[in-house]
């Protein structure tokens, strides 16, 4: 693999070495606002700021200025999104106090597979040859259906647009031994464009417990390499093909894992007229893990597990634009799954087909109306319809009004349907997916291992249905000189959420867990963002999120007086009332973040500060009423993190960055972690980081 | 192994609203309200395999853990609590049941809210499992599986009836030594399998009140 990236560099230098002109492109932040395009919102390309819709852009600029490198920590800093662990300890995004399962994230409009129990850990993702990340709030399962609950996030990747061979070349070095190089170059020629990039980043293990033995986070060692070409045939012709490829391999030893990712993206575009234009998409995207669990003291294998996913997506699409500004959108896909993995049965493979559709209208002048469906057929469990409409309504030229009602849904996971495993290390419980109990338990009883069914055996077998949403946004937009302001209200009502239950009691006095739909959960809340630009060169932006993320069956309970906590110190038992529930678990009621950017033109150089700020959390239910209570020993207090990055040019192609993540060397404690021999912390602290990178 | 007795006077419901009958009413022996602490719980066999060793048995009567074979109400070994009525589940070690003891489980009260044993189903041991179901929320207890903490559940009551027709009602208050206010991983893994609980008693013949 380092031989691979080694011929990418040196690839890079024998075509640096065919162009002599340099090119610098002037970044600065005026060149945003206005001519912000959309993509993600309604699958055409929107001005961002006419949009019914809650939208987050993050352009490259911001993204390059704040010396992120992978793309959990530029959007950790945007208002209502935070970067959690589930309690597995997996890490993927919060939007709206919605969780990381129920988000969907794409590469330019693909979306990627591969999550852990549900988790997608966008740290997987390296920044390079981005143009913009777009994340839409709230159910989009009208465009994309399963997943799109909660959000959207889309990764917009550059147009070269300079006939010039340019590129860069950069090298970051970090606390923890973060070494990151990357190397990128692009160009159009004539009707053909084509951009390469190439990423490693490896780590060194650090640690959260320093007072315990060993260290919690090893070291891993990842590559991206990323191509993108078009062509344009002629002017009704054009053709878009990428690829990408990520490789990680994390070693704690003697046991070592390995993950791969790759998408293979090809879309030909045909534009018959003005007013129509065709897509014609193919994607196929492969997802692979493999962990070897070794003994360190016989070396001995102890067991493997492997995981092996594969989409394959054929899609067309047709936009229609009928007079001048209503568009009609209609599109149609199929959906190849296949899955192969240790701790099931058999190789599943699973077969949808879906149609769309989407007229986005301008009825009269100041009114925008989006009216759009989706209709999924699946071969495992029932079709969904997604309808969803939004509209937005210009009061005057400054202050505009929004709203949006969308239904969302996630189709019941692999594990969910299939799995099939008894963990005889830990304790010999069995969790059957739903599709395989009933042929699960059979097998179990003709072992003689079942000693009582605690379900209705005619309650077996029933096919899970898809969890749901209904999110609801409605907010004001106001624009004046040098203000943008928005502020959103925010409602997203979950059911038939899929968490297990115990299905069976073995011989041995251990479970048999099953997959049903159960839980009803809620999150609401407002959300607020501000930017100022007072004058060209300085952007001050602040943003906050005030969240409510309940249980809607544990709020019946306490409002039935049935749930109960314990005094720990007198041990009184006590009746909870409302105001004692804390809601969900990793939800803070208040985020926020204020980030100021500012750019000295006389120096050629940036500086920003970001200040990153959540509020008490709760990590689980730790006295027994299954419910996060304030009684709980589990929260961890609010935090503030501040981070800081300068930027100077020097001799026109080079760029030396430096900058402190958690300046203020937040740690925090973990409540439940923490023992009395030792503390385990939250955040690592300070990090310290510098780049340099180099432009042609 | 201390005993704490909070003993408290309760004058039997019978004697005090019929009045007219005085003289005809046996005299009631006062409910008993007592807290058992680190009654020992432990289990021979290995995280995994099925549940094997002796279980510490209870009577109420005297409020002591006790060998005798049969005069025992209740008896403990790791989670799992049986009673002295019905028949073995079919672990290693289980006492042999000699009794007509039985256990009901009330979901959503406090202690002091039950005052009746009244209206309730009680069940015995069997094949089919304990009578206080053994399983995380289902029974007495919940176990958290990423802490490794059994907390007994708040807002559930036993109520037993002994093996010769009297009831007891039972809070489990702590399932690891000397009732920690806070049950760091450190206890978690080495002070557990030791029950406290509060009780309340009534020696009376048939007496449902608590």
């Amino acid at each position: 693999m380092l031989r691979l990236f080694y011929g990418f560099l040196l690839l890079k230098c024998t075509l640096h070495g065919q162009s002599s002109i340099q090119e610098r492109v002037s970044d600065s932040i005026s060149a945003q606002n206005l001519e912000e395009v959309i993509i993600s919102a309604t699958r055409t390309k929107r001005q961002l700021s006419s949009l019914p819709l809650p939208v987050t852009l993050v352009s490259d600029d911001i993204i390059k200025r704040s010396g992120t490198i992978r793309v959990d920590e530029i959007l950790n800093e945007q208002t209502g999104m935070i970067t959690v662990a589930d309690e597995s300890g997996f890490e993927g995004i919060q939007i709206q106090g919605i969780s990381s399962e129920y988000i969907m994230i794409l590469i330019d409009g693909v979306p990627l597979i591969g999550r852990n129990a549900g988790s997608f850990d966008l740290s997987r993702l390296a920044i390079g040859n981005i143009k913009q990340i777009e994340v839409v709030k709230g159910p989009s399962s009208s465009l994309f259906g399963s997943e799109a609950l909660g959000g959207v996030i889309n990764i917009i990747t550059t147009n070269p647009k300079s006939e010039k061979f340019s590129g860069q070349l950069s090298h970051r070095i970090a606390t923890f031994n973060n070494q990151n190089t990357n190397i990128g170059f692009n160009q159009k020629v004539n009707n053909f464009t084509y951009s390469l990039f190439a990423d490693r980043l490896s780590t060194d293990n650090f640690d959260l417990a320093p007072d315990l033995e060993g260290q919690t986070n090893a070291p891993f060692e990842n590559y991206t390499f990323t191509g993108r070409f078009t062509f344009d045939l002629s002017e009704q012709f054009g053709i878009f093909a990428s690829a990408r490829y990520f490789n990680q391999e994390f070693v704690i030893s003697p046991s070592n894992s390995e993950e791969t990712d790759l998408n293979l993206h090809l879309r030909l575009d045909h534009n018959p007229s003005e007013k129509t234009s065709l897509q014609y998409e193919f994607y196929y995207t492969n997802y692979t893990t493999s962990e070897q669990f070794i003994d360190s003291t016989t070396n001995e294998l102890e067991f493997e597990n492997d995981f092996d996913q594969t989409l394959f997506r054929p899609e067309i699409r047709f936009n229609y634009t009928v007079k001048n500004n209503n568009t009609i959108s209609l599109g149609a896909g199929y959906n190849f799954e296949t899955l192969e993995r240790t701790l099931f049965a058999n190789d599943i493979s699973f077969d949808s087909q879906y149609i769309f559709a989407q007229y986005d209208t301008k009825p009269i002048n100041k009114l925008n109306v989006i009216l759009g469906a989706r209709f999924d057929n699946h071969s495992e469990y029932d079709s969904r319809f997604s309808p969803k409409i939004s509209a937005r309504y210009d009061i005057s030229p400054n202050f505009s009004i929004k709203g949006s009602v969308g239904s969302g849904f996630k189709a019941p996971d692999f594990r969910q349907l299939y799995l099939d495993f008894t963990n005889t290390a830990g304790g010999g419980y069995t969790v059957f997916g739903k599709e395989v109990e009933v042929a699960g338990l059979e097998r179990l009883e003709e072992n003689g291992e079942i000693l009582r069914l605690e379900v209705d055996p005619s309650d077996l077998g029933e096919p899970l249905r898809a969890e749901t949403s209904v999110g609801y946004n409605a907010g004001f937009v106001y624009k004046k000189g040098v203000l943008t302001s928005e502020i959103n209200f925010f409602r997203n009502d979950f059911k038939d959420l899929i968490d297990t239950r115990i299905l069976a009691i073995k011989t041995n006095g251990a479970s048999v867990f099953g997959y049903q739909n159960f839980n009803r959960v809620y999150t609401q809340g407002i959300e607020v963002d501000l930017s100022l630009k007072p004058f060209k060169d300085l952007l001050i932006s602040g943003g906050y999120q005030l969240l409510y993320a309940y249980d809607k069956d544990k709020e019946d309970k306490i409002e039935d007086g049935t749930v109960f906590a314990r005094d720990p110190e007198t041990s009184q038992t006590f009746r909870l009332s409302m105001s004692d529930y804390f809601g969900l678990i990793n939800r803070s009621r208040h985020t926020a973040n204020l980030k100021v950017f500012y750019e000295i033109s006389k120096w050629n150089a940036n500086a920003n500060l970001r200040v990153i700020y959540r509020s008490r959390f709760g990590l689980a239910d730790r006295n027994g009423n299954a419910i996060l209570d304030e009684f709980d020993d589990s929260f961890v207090d609010g935090y503030t993190i501040v981070n800081l990055a300068l930027q100077k040019t020097f001799f026109k192609s080079y760029q030396l960055q430096a900058g402190i993540n958690n300046l203020f060397d937040f740690k925090g404690r973990n409540p439940i972690a923490s023992t009395e021999n030792g503390e385990v912390l939250v955040n690592p602290g300070i990090q310290v980081f510098a780049k340099i990178n180099y432009k042609f | 192994m201390k005993k704490l007795s909070i003993l408290f006077l309760l004058f039997g419901f019978i004697s005090v609203s019929c009045s007219d009958n005085d003289d005809n009413d046996p005299i009631l022996d006062p409910v008993e309200s007592e807290q058992m602490t680190n009654l020992p719980a432990p289990l021979t066999s290995n995280f995994g395999e099925p549940d094997a060793g002796p279980f510490t048995k209870f009577d109420f009567e005297t409020g002591q853990i006790t060998e005798n074979e049969t005069e025992w109400d209740i008896a403990f070994r790791g989670l799992a609590i049986a009673v002295n009525g019905g028949t073995s589940t079919g672990t290693n070690g289980e006492p042999e049941r000699t009794g007509d003891a039985a256990a009901a489980l009330v979901i959503g009260s406090t202690f002091n809210e039950v005052t009746t044993a009244e209206g309730l189903t009680f069940e015995q041991d069997s094949f089919m499992g304990y009578a206080i179901v053994k399983e995380s929320d289902s029974g007495w207890y919940n176990y958290n599986t990423d802490t490794n903490v059994v907390s007994a559940i708040p807002g559930r009551v036993l109520i037993f009836r002994t093996r010769d027709g009297k009831y007891a009602k039972v809070e489990i208050l702590s399932y690891y030594k000397d009732n920690p206010a806070e049950i760091t991983s450190e206890i978690a893994f080495t002070d557990f399998r030791y029950y406290t609980f509060n009780y309340v008693y009534n020696p009376n013949e048939g007496g449902l009140d608590f």
